[in-house]
């Protein structure tokens, strides 16, 4: 079954775009560009691609919708393009997420199970597809039954693949109906499923490689055109960074190193906090949760969400302050292990996983709390400084009695 | 330190004689190697590998360590010393069930516990000492065919009720191997499962242990007053729950009495429980009805039907220890190899041997993991030094209990057993 060519050229992240597009897909980029910008409607394409940035900077929920159907595969090519130039994770993440959010709101407007039936064949993702739908459980409250229906099923691994990402109790394994491999899904969460598998696909690591980076800048800079977006897009990120441009410090007590005395799953929170990864609902809780128990001030926390595709200030300062009067306790170890956001075996953190109170294994004491784990860092933090002052204490005195 | 010298010995005796009997684990040459030597004081080694099966032969002979352990993941480079170095590859998918980290009602009899602080002694597993409240323990745990048996089952549970029917699983990508002392691993070798992460790891083991469920995403929740619960016909964890409270609701009376009263398992409070089951034929009849979904028991909110659902859950998931699934870079006990604390054989079995295998008393010799069995039914002559020694069935024969000093003469298998353990010295 091959994909029609009418969807490739509406979903261009595809991989069989490829095969449709060899011509433009496997171009140097420089060609591309070239090629773009002697086209004539380059001018549409370049407005399209500008406007998908600056709905990105200004924290946009979805792109606004453009006539230029037709373009999208070179908007597409020119977007990544642009990404991979601009080399700026918070830029990359903001792009990415809101692509990735146009996606799935293209797909749902489709609303065509034979259309996600064949972006899952092309995505090499394994599916069972249904038609007509089967039903796979009921919703009832009282005696009212809601058929549960679906034309999916998709393959577990497939699944854990692109759901176990996003860290949501509702699509937790655990609470799906998973049979004989596959796990039954509604057409829309499977919508929501590739929307991840786009948002990872724009998701190029930034490179370390500044020597290549540097030519291939100067490379695509020739063109006049190119160039100009190029600066039209860095201009207006630079005006609107300003506005969530608080990077994150830590530092309350006046230590340097205070990064130490936080559990992975709180590092790991604010690394993509800083990074403009969105957080899911229950990174947002609990690191507000988290940060106000440890008394940090409202402005303090807040600054943590400033560089997050959807911030908000004023809003979000009224929800932090709401969360600061009602006092709430952050998740303790067990429930953040359950929701995927315990970061232990990723950081391999000692503590973490292989508890605290003895040199004995069996013996040790198991770490509950992430709050616990701040406690133990700063009483070990404590006890080294001691040493080393009785250590530095007792050196002065050797010297004194050898002087003597 | 003379016994371990005489066990190192065995040992190797052993592994020259069964040589060529001895399995390669799949992928080999890209596993690490770990073991403990008979050394005191001398902890695990890691980061070993061998190019071959004769290297690992040879080096058996040559030393037999008391344990040996091999990565479920696989390296270009296994005897990297860092883990960065390794180059990493994919791991296989493990399941460790041991009756160590679950509870028995034997237990209570045979394992003993001696408190570090004050020196109280005994058996069960509690959680801090009666006397002092300390919380550091000696223990001495012991093999009996309940614990054994009750291992059997979690596997049983997890191959039967979820392996195969929830995740597809082919029979023979399962491999199972009796661990060699109180429990049972379950590897499983397929290509697609060794790329998961460990995130993606503690899905899976969510899944099966069902520790982490919650219950308003699966349908419990309240409103105006009313609440309803979930749907056995709602397929995944649903329909197991609800399959379960049926099969649990159809006993005796007096049987789900004493399983709601028992802290091991639901733990209510007999108020709670005489209410439940004034009004258990009325919520049968309800949810087999499946007509409405309306729970309503005198006595029983949210929190209590949480706590009967939790209850449940502990019924039907399995009873795994956890970390060894998630961990990718864990080390598991070699199959074929000796178990440094009884002497018993790590031995794989078949899916279809499960069911009969008896490592206590097998009767097949090709899968019988107590291999000092002397055909000429040598005997040997021990003393005891631990304080006091439960009675053990072994090859069904029932030995002691012993307390300390006393002077034993026993057979072959069951006097290495003891040594091992380090309960008992040779005269
Ligand atoms: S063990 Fe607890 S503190 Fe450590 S990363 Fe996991 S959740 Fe955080
Ligand atoms: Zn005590
Ligand atoms: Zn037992």
């Amino acid at each position: 079954m091959s994909i029609p060519t009418d969807l490739i050229k509406r979903f261009p992240w595809l991989p069989s775009l490829k095969l449709h597009y060899s011509d433009i897909a496997d171009k140097l980029p420089s060609e591309f560009i070239t090629d773009i910008f002697s086209k004539s409607d380059s001018q549409q394409i370049s407005e399209c691609v500008f406007i998908i940035f600056k709905s990105a900077f200004n924290n946009l929920e979805d792109i606004p919708k453009m006539k230029e159907d037709n373009l999208t595969v070179y908007v597409y090519i020119l977007l990544n393009i642009l990404v991979y130039a601009l080399n700026n994770k918070l830029i990359t993440n903001r792009i990415a997420n809101l692509y990735s959010k146009n996606v799935y709101s293209k797909m749902e407007k489709d609303n065509s199970e034979s259309n996600l039936y064949y972006i899952c064949l092309d995505l090499e993702l394994r599916v069972n597809f249904y038609d007509p739908p089967i039903k796979f459980g009921n919703k009832m409250l009282k005696d009212n039954r809601e058929k549960q229906v679906t034309n999916f099923a998709i393959y577990y691994i497939d699944y854990l693949k692109l759901a176990s990402n996003l860290r949501d109790d509702y699509r937790k394994l655990a609470h799906n109906p998973l049979q004989n491999g596959y796990v039954y899904i509604q057409n829309r969460n499977l919508m929501r499923l590739i929307q991840e598998y786009v948002r990872n696909k724009i998701i190029i690591e930034e490179t370390e490689d500044k020597a290549s980076l540097k030519s291939f800048l100067e490379e695509v800079l020739k063109n006049q055109e190119f160039k100009e977006l190029y600066e039209k897009i860095n201009s207006i990120w630079t005006k609107r960074k300003e506005d969530f441009d608080f990077t994150f410090k830590i530092d309350i007590t006046g230590k340097t190193d205070i990064l130490k005395l936080y559990p992975p799953c709180v590092i790991e929170i604010l690394k993509k906090a800083e990074e403009g990864q969105n957080l899911v609902h229950h990174e947002r809780l609990f690191i507000v949760w988290f940060l106000l128990s440890l008394d940090y001030p409202v402005e303090k926390v807040v600054d943590v969400f400033s560089t997050l595709p959807d911030f908000d200030r004023e809003k979000t300062i009224y929800q932090v302050a709401y969360a600061k009067k009602k006092k709430y306790v952050p998740y303790q170890c067990s429930t953040l292990q359950s929701i995927n956001l315990c970061m232990k075996e990723k950081y391999k953190d000692k503590l973490c996983l292989e508890g605290y109170g003895s040199v004995e294994p069996s013996e040790r004491k198991k770490l509950k709390h992430p709050l616990a784990y701040v406690r133990i860092k700063q009483y070990r933090d404590e006890k080294e400084e001691e040493y080393l002052k009785n250590k530095a204490k007792r050196v002065l005195e050797e010297s004194q009695k050898q002087n003597e | 330190m003379n016994d371990f010298i005489y066990l190192k010995r065995l040992f190797q005796a052993y592994y020259q004689e069964k040589q060529f009997d001895f399995p390669k684990v799949s992928s080999f040459n890209l596993r690490e190697f770990g073991l403990i030597p008979w050394e005191k004081k001398v902890f695990m080694k890691r980061h070993m590998s061998f190019d071959n099966l004769d290297n690992l032969r040879n080096y058996l002979i040559k030393d037999a360590p008391r344990h040996l352990y091999s990565s479920g993941s696989l390296y270009l480079k296994p005897d990297a010393q860092d883990m960065k170095n390794k180059e990493y590859q994919g791991c296989d998918f493990i399941i460790d069930i041991d009756v160590d980290h679950f509870y028995t009602p034997c237990k209570d009899q045979h394992d003993l516990w001696i408190c570090r602080d004050c020196g109280e002694e005994g058996t069960g597993m509690p959680k801090i000492c009666p006397k002092c409240k300390g919380s550091k323990f000696t223990k001495v745990s012991w093999v009996c065919d309940q614990c054994l048996d009750a291992a059997k089952n979690e596997i049983t549970k997890l191959v039967f009720n979820f392996l195969i029917p929830d995740f597809g699983i082919d029979e023979k990508h399962l491999k199972i191997a009796f661990s060699g002392h109180r429990g049972y691993h379950l590897k499983i070798e397929s290509e697609e499962l060794r790329k998961l992460s460990s995130e993606e790891r503690r899905e899976i083991v969510d899944y099966v242990t069902g520790e982490n469920i919650n219950f308003e995403i699966l349908g419990l929740n309240e409103r105006s007053n009313i609440i309803s619960g979930l749907l056995e016909e709602n397929i995944g964890w649903s329909q197991k729950i609800m399959k379960k409270i049926i099969e649990v609701l159809n006993r005796p009376e007096s049987v789900i009495e004493t399983l709601l009263l028992d802290k091991n398992h639901f733990g209510f409070n007999s108020n709670v429980v005489t209410s439940f089951l004034k009004y258990k034929n009325d919520f049968l009849d309800l949810i087999t009805k499946g007509e409405r979904n309306v729970w309503a028991i005198e006595g029983f909110g949210l929190i209590n039907w949480r706590k009967l659902l939790r209850g449940m859950v502990k019924q039907v998931g399995v009873k795994i220890d956890e970390p060894v699934s998630i961990d990718i870079h864990r080390l598991i006990r070699y199959p074929g190899s000796l178990h440094g604390k009884t002497g018993f054989k790590v031995q794989e079995i078949e899916l279809n041997e499960l069911d009969d295998f008896n490592p206590l008393d097998e009767f097949d010799e090709k899968l019988d993991p107590i291999v000092f069995k002397s055909k000429k039914k040598l005997t040997q002559k021990l003393e005891i030094v631990q304080n006091k020694l439960p009675i053990s069935k072994i090859k069904g024969e029932s030995f002691g209990p012993y307390v300390k000093g006393e002077k034993i003469e026993v057979p072959h298998h069951f006097a290495v057993f003891l040594l091992c353990k380090e309960v008992a010295k040779t005269n």
